[in-house]
């Protein structure tokens, strides 16, 4: 089984850099092109599928529905630009699908559709991604494969009960192949999580259920590459979780931290000020 | 019925190893032969509906074939939106069973009792809704939903009703089945389900010439054979232990109302959940679809329309 195992960090460097700030611009042109929303909830998550997509995600050939892939399911589907983004990346998105997102008859959908090759599920409406990765992983398991599940959920999102129905049953199959990475971005749609519905502490109610948690800054890429890759490293039967503190609008300063840009759509002028804001950044 | 459901089961488990049987912490005694047999192809994910729903989906696409348990009040019902997204969207080879659909839990109240299942379910694409109606058409329900590879949900209700065939019909997909002959011309019974029984006593007894139709799937539905059904009678009565509102009664209205209009008289619930308990018969007499009942009704929109 080692031994066939392909070299994914070859791959992967093979097929685009991942560098946030590219992928955040992406993200930009798409939301300016179609004129839409949740440009914080996709800008959260930019640096963990950087690292995912770089590092860790193996895709033989390069091919987005190779059979032995490792499986990124993006739970919650408010994220997709930051994934068409690192799709792009990959060549399996072309420019004129980013220049065109939301034009009539395009296939790149507000949230994510899993009729495209690279989204595994179709999400957007919560608390789903999670269980049918739970059933990849132990579709997985009982087929002796060593391929892995990456389940990305928002903090918003654990608010659904089906989150936590799964949550006991990767315990009790001890998928040790299956991860969840939970973005705490601190927001969902209508406030913070703190006014919503108070969540405490996400590491120990994984804990609490099972899993092996690691928390960290979910900006700081080294430290999302290392905890992966301790969590996958350990002897432990347990499934995995990565509480991966955020900040919602991350990127670009006038939207961090500001709620609003969950809705608020970008005009000629907002988006030549963020793709400046980007650049400095970066620079 | 269900020793029928049951051996099926281990049947197809036991020539595939990749069907398994998910549960959500229902099917006491009813499983023991496939925990037996198929032990390894036995998942009771607990009373946790809608993550089964997720987890047969993820089963299913990395190339299993999930079965689905639950009563017909939970799957589908409860589990609509997990079907639709996680499985149907993607034309996922997962059969859901619905057991104990109907008033099959008369004692317990309207949480068991499921009426509006059929409906939930046949607005879903690519999902198609199979009803069988003795242990000769779940097994053949069961052989053409596993064939199929596509999205069923297959509705298993009063199963103690006795056969209305003789042996497993050869059926094609869509097809309804002649479970009593008569002439066409002045009423023509279909029916599905548990409901099958009845509509053949009623018409053995009272409507002799009538024939009778038994309706294992409500979708698809053969169309040539509805409009066929419908041209050659002057009413048609349609039973079933299910809503007035979108099962095999609307199914078959929606076809004769484009292609054959015809008088049709859909007997089943009408809009109201259970108010008392009782016998699954006093149930039956409760919404009015009491063998009596049923006569009576017939009895005066013949005389009326």
């Amino acid at each position: 089984m080692q031994t066939a195992k392909p070299d994914h960090r070859e791959q992967s460097s093979a097929a685009g850099s991942f560098d946030p700030a590219i992928l955040r611009k992406t993200v930009l042109d798409m939301a300016f092109a179609g004129s839409t929303v949740h440009i914080g909830c996709a800008f959260s998550i930019v640096e963990l599928l950087a690292v995912l997509y770089r590092s860790h995600l193996r895709y033989p050939g390069n091919d987005p529905m190779a059979e032995g892939r490792d499986y990124l399911v993006l739970s919650k589907g408010h994220g997709v630009m930051a994934q068409y983004a690192c799709m792009r990346e990959k060549g399996w998105i072309g420019d004129a699908e980013v220049a065109g997102y939301f034009s009539d008859g395009s296939k790149l959908k507000g949230l994510s559709d899993s009729r495209n090759p690279g989204l595994e599920v179709t999400s957007g409406t919560l608390g789903h991604g999670f269980s049918v990765g739970v059933g990849l992983a132990l579709g997985i398991k009982l087929k002796s494969t060593d391929q892995k599940v990456y389940a990305l959920v928002g903090d918003g999102e654990l608010n659904e009960g089906p989150i936590w129905e799964g949550a006991l049953f990767a315990a009790h199959h001890a998928l040790r192949n299956f991860m969840v990475i939970v973005d705490e971005n601190g927001y969902q749609a209508m406030g913070t999580t703190r006014e919503v519905l108070k969540l405490e502490s996400i590491q120990s109610k994984f804990e609490s259920f099972g899993f092996e948690v690691a928390t960290v800054d979910g900006h700081d890429e080294s430290a999302i590459d290392g905890a992966i890759g301790r969590l996958w490293a350990s002897a432990s039967n347990a499934p995995k979780a990565i509480v991966a503190q955020t900040v919602k609008g991350k990127g670009v300063p006038f939207m961090e931290h500001n709620n609003a840009w969950h809705y608020t759509r970008l005009d000629p002028e907002t988006y030549a000020r963020a793709i400046a804001a980007l650049t400095r950044h970066s620079q | 019925m269900r020793a029928s459901f049951s051996d099926n089961l281990v049947a197809l488990a036991s020539a595939d190893p990749s069907v398994l049987l998910l549960t959500g912490d229902h099917g006491y005694a009813l499983f023991d032969s496939f925990r037996r047999a198929c032990p390894a192809q036995y998942i009771n994910a607990g009373i946790a509906e809608q993550n089964m729903v997720g987890v047969a989906a993820g089963l299913a696409r990395t190339g299993f074939r999930p079965i689905v348990y639950g009563l017909s009040a939970f799957v589908p019902v409860r589990v609509v939106e997990q079907i639709k997204i996680d499985v149907a969207h993607d034309n996922l080879p997962v059969i859901f069973i619905g057991d104990g659909a109907g008033f099959v839990y008369s004692q317990l109240g309207t949480s068991h009792q499921s009426t509006e299942d059929i409906a939930c379910a046949r607005a879903i694409p690519n999902l198609s809704v199979y009803s069988p109606a003795d242990r000769f058409e779940v097994a053949a329900c069961m052989r053409m939903a596993y064939q199929s590879k596509a999205p069923i949900y297959l509705r298993i209700g009063k199963s103690d009703r006795g056969d209305v065939h003789v042996a497993v019909p050869q059926a094609k997909i869509g097809q309804l089945l002649e479970v009593k002959s008569g002439h066409s011309g002045d009423i023509v019974f279909i029916a599905t389900g548990a409901m099958v029984r009845t509509a053949i006593d009623i018409a053995t007894q009272s409507y002799p010439d009538a024939a009778v139709w038994s309706a294992p799937f409500i979708k698809p539905i053969d169309h040539e054979q509805v409009i066929s059904i419908c041209q050659h009678n002057r009413v048609v009565v349609v039973l079933e232990e299910h809503s007035v509102f979108a099962g095999l009664g609307s199914v078959i209205a929606e076809i004769a109302s484009e292609y054959s209009p015809v008088k049709i008289l859909r007997i089943g619930v009408r809009d109201r959940f259970s108010h008392f308990c009782g016998s699954y018969e006093y149930l039956l007499k409760e919404h009015g679809l009491d063998r009596a009942a049923i006569e009576q009704r017939v009895r005066t929109y013949l005389s009326t329309e």
